[in-house]
């Protein structure tokens, strides 16, 4: 069992959170997004080792998040409400 | 032709319903008016009256009516009596949504609780937790004490597959003591 920080609620099992993506994974917008960007959007991950950024949502009571982690140590660096006003 | 509803347990009487073993007893909560609120907590607590953070996850209720804090901007209020407050839209910034036919209460008292929440969940009862809305036995679920009691609040839905979770866990924590 791991604990994530919710910004809202504190430390919870990691089985009351759902993983949402990359954060900054931005969706292209406009009608005229070349095909490369849609499959970059859509298909390829940078997948790094070490410290990642990730949108995660707290099933529990709903709050999006992103959380930054270690890919190899599992210690999660800090999480912080969309928006970033509120900081776990 | 096969019986579906075989496979599921079928809901008690929860006017009579309880579970009694050695340190634990768990009984249905009835008749209690129930309303999610959402939207702006500052303006619902000016118009209603009613508290605005509400109690997290295992932290104390009082009185007749109370709220418990579901979210950043959510609240299930607990009371008594109705309240005279209408549901729907309010133009002040916050919806309001009865909710006391969706969601069903349950109660758990005694020597055992601590052995019980450890069951329930992995989280820590004696940390605080800003939201009452957490995971217990495998599904959400609103829990907090009053009156030295567990409260819990679950979807209707799911009411009978927790009584029957709570009748096991009883049994275990009871067998489990008497060895």
């Amino acid at each position: 069992m791991q604990l994530f920080p919710c910004p809202f609620c504190g430390p919870r099992d990691e089985t009351e959170f759902h993983y949402g993506g990359d954060a900054g994974n931005a969706r292209p917008d406009g009608a005229d997004v070349p095909i490369d960007r849609w499959a970059d959007y859509l298909y390829l991950r940078t997948n790094p080792k070490g410290t990642a950024r990730e949108i995660w949502v707290h099933m529990n009571c709903g709050e999006f998040f992103v959380m930054e982690r270690d890919t190899v140590t599992h210690k999660v660096l800090s999480s912080a409400a969309l928006g970033g006003e509120h900081v776990a | 032709m096969r019986d579906l509803a075989e496979k599921w347990s079928v809901a008690p009487d929860w006017q009579g319903a309880v579970i009694a073993t050695p340190g634990l007893a768990i009984r249905a909560v009835l008749d209690l008016s129930q309303l999610l609120v959402s939207g702006d907590l500052d303006a619902w607590a000016r118009v209603s009256g009613v508290d605005r953070t509400g109690v997290g996850a295992f932290g104390t209720a009082q009185g007749d009516r109370y709220a418990a804090r579901l979210a950043r901007d959510r609240l299930l209020i607990v009371s008594n009596s109705p309240l005279a407050i209408a549901s729907g839209w309010h133009t002040d910034g916050f919806a309001v949504t009865a909710i006391s036919a969706g969601l069903q209460m349950f109660e758990a008292e005694g020597t055992a609780l601590d052995a019980f929440i450890a069951r329930g969940t992995t989280l820590d009862p004696s940390q605080a937790s800003a939201s009452a809305a957490l995971s217990f036995a495998g599904i959400s679920a609103v829990v907090y004490r009053r009156d030295g009691k567990l409260r819990i609040h679950v979807d209707r839905g799911l009411a009978a597959y927790l009584w029957t979770w709570m009748e096991i866990a009883a049994g275990n924590i009871a067998a489990g003591s008497a060895k």
